[in-house]
């Protein structure tokens, strides 16, 4: 078995008095996409967000790309090869679609603005919104946020990419050209951790599917095995309710 | 929030074809003809600022004694005005950004010295200050310097004109401090976390992601603290600084006229607020998204 891309060993954090992640344990290998579902709550998105260090956690290891994430002295290093897509797309708000997607290539990366534009061209097409490359924002439907949020994510040229349930704020009908992307990435073999609820695209592209409630993670498996036959309680309560829908 | 711009973009949109990007350069912005650009509506407070200024000068060359003898008097002081008001106003705006990422920093020992900076500035009298940096800092300057027998220090002369924008920057900029740090914690969590997720680093968040949105949040509170800082300038008066107001009082001290010099100087101060204020909207319109 090579080494696991990330690696995540009884991992704990608290908000104050709560408990967030109570003893995580988790091994993401390159290739893998892996689907965290669970009620709201039960600390996914945490989990999610300690693996690029915008959360702390207080107690474990998290080791991304071989760098321990606690002692590690520069964090960017980490964070520029892990790409986040959030829930509230986040596009920076004052700079065009083309912008969002040139702004960190030439900071972080040292491209030039040549180079970085012909990047964040080619990926505005593979996300299929070349056509608003100059537009802001506000001037975007949500599933176009959404893409272009992936696209600025994707050309960092991460090595992980990470989902934070990125289709919850979408109309019905743009869920549909956010996970065709998803998907897409799947295929071509990117390392996805992605939280949502989404059974489809956890079935279609998901190479694991784990079930988290109350900061601890209750089962894993198959998504096809998990979903069908889940062996816990607590996961076949959930999975009624969701599936019910 | 859907501005002018916004709608101007929109209608466009509609109008043209979506630029086929393969065969445009990308120069969205200059799609008129220069020299026929499309002519902003102008803004109707202009006019105010016309009638003031038409007022003041059927003043002067109707009743040219005393009104054209007062303006000749004081215009030196109407200098010094603008002069200490735009060279504050730039320090103010350093001191108050500094001030303001005190404000936010997770490192207490700067969130400390901001927060005690900005409380103890405020609870002062802005008067109290001035009077404070122009009596009483040279006084403690010297003691200092004779107590340690340095010579520079004991013989420090006060210069008005440099302590009075020293007292308006301290004062101001602590207002400005709490401006920014709104401005700053107005613009949402996540921008700041989506440019960290990306590798930038805090600074670099800063001043590429945050700091531009926080401006156009932030506009309108500073442009009141310009004009409130322009009117504040008469407070130097005061101080030995020989500005506009003090002009005032030293030409009726020699005429007796307070109503033709009070009249004259109201209107000066009057003109200049208003300018001030139409170019603050002018500002205000321009952003872009």
């Amino acid at each position: 078995m090579p080494k696991p891309i990330i690696h995540i060993e009884d991992v704990h954090k608290h908000f104050g008095r709560i408990h967030a992640l109570r003893g995580i344990n988790l091994d993401v290998h390159v290739g893998e996409v892996v689907v965290i579902l669970g009620p709201s709550g039960s600390g996914k998105s945490t989990l999610l967000r300690c693996i690029n260090h915008l959360e702390v956690y207080d107690h474990g290891k998290i080791i991304v790309d071989g760098i321990p994430l606690k002692t590690a002295k520069d964090i960017n290093v980490v964070r520029r090869e892990v790409g986040m897509v959030f829930q509230s797309f986040n596009l920076f708000a004052h700079m065009t679609a083309l912008e969002n997607l040139t702004l960190a290539q030439r900071m972080v990366r040292k491209r030039t603005k040549a180079e970085a534009q012909k990047i964040a061209m080619e990926l505005l097409t593979k996300v299929g919104i070349t056509e608003k490359a100059h537009s802001y924002p506000a001037q975007l439907s949500g599933g176009q946020q959404q893409r272009v949020a992936i696209a600025r994510a994707l050309a960092m040229n991460p090595k992980i990419m990470l989902f934070d349930e990125p289709t919850s704020a979408l109309d019905p009908e743009m869920i549909k050209e956010v996970l065709d992307v998803m998907l897409t990435l799947a295929k071509e073999g990117m390392t996805m951790v992605v939280v949502s609820h989404e059974m489809g695209f956890a079935r279609a592209a998901a190479s694991r599917a784990i079930f988290m409630d109350e900061g601890q993670i209750v089962e894993e498996g198959k998504p096809e095995t998990l979903f069908s036959t889940p062996t816990q309680e607590r996961t076949k309560l959930f999975l009624s309710k969701v599936l019910q829908i | 929030m859907p501005s002018d711009g916004f709608f101007r973009n929109l209608v466009k949109t509609f109008q043209k074809k979506p630029p086929d990007l393969a065969e445009q350069p990308p120069t969205p912005k200059l799609d008129f003809i220069l020299g026929a650009e499309p002519r902003e509506k102008l803004d109707p407070w202009w006019w105010l600022v016309a009638a003031v200024f038409v007022l003041l000068v059927l003043l002067m060359a109707l009743k040219p004694d005393p009104y054209w003898d007062i303006f000749l008097f004081v215009r030196d002081g109407l200098a010094i005005t603008v002069e200490l008001t735009a060279i504050s106003f730039v320090f103010i705006i350093i001191v108050g950004l500094i001030g303001g990422l005190g404000r936010i920093a997770k490192n207490p020992v700067v969130h400390f010295i901001a927060t005690i900076y900005v409380e103890v500035i405020r609870g002062i009298p802005l008067l109290v200050q001035l009077i404070w940096w122009y009596f009483a800092a040279p006084a403690l300057i010297k003691s200092i310097g004779e107590a340690i027998h340095f010579d520079a220090m004991a013989n420090y002369r006060a210069n008005p004109i440099f302590l009075a924008v020293v007292g308006l920057v301290i004062c101001y900029g602590a207002y400005m401090a709490e401006i920014f740090r709104a401005g700053i914690q107005s613009i949402p969590k996540g921008q700041m976390e989506a440019s960290r997720s990306l590798g930038m680093t805090y600074m670099q968040s800063m001043i590429y992601v945050i700091l531009p949105q926080a401006i156009r949040v932030v506009l309108p509170p500073v442009g009141n603290e310009f004009i409130m800082l322009l009117k504040d300038t008469s407070l130097v008066s005061v101080v030995a600084v020989a500005d506009l107001t003090r002009r005032g009082r030293e030409f009726m001290a020699s005429h007796f006229n307070p109503l033709e010099v009070w009249t004259l100087i109201a209107l000066l101060y009057l003109i200049l607020t208003l300018v001030s204020a139409r170019f603050i909207a002018w500002l205000e319109k321009r952003r872009k998204y």
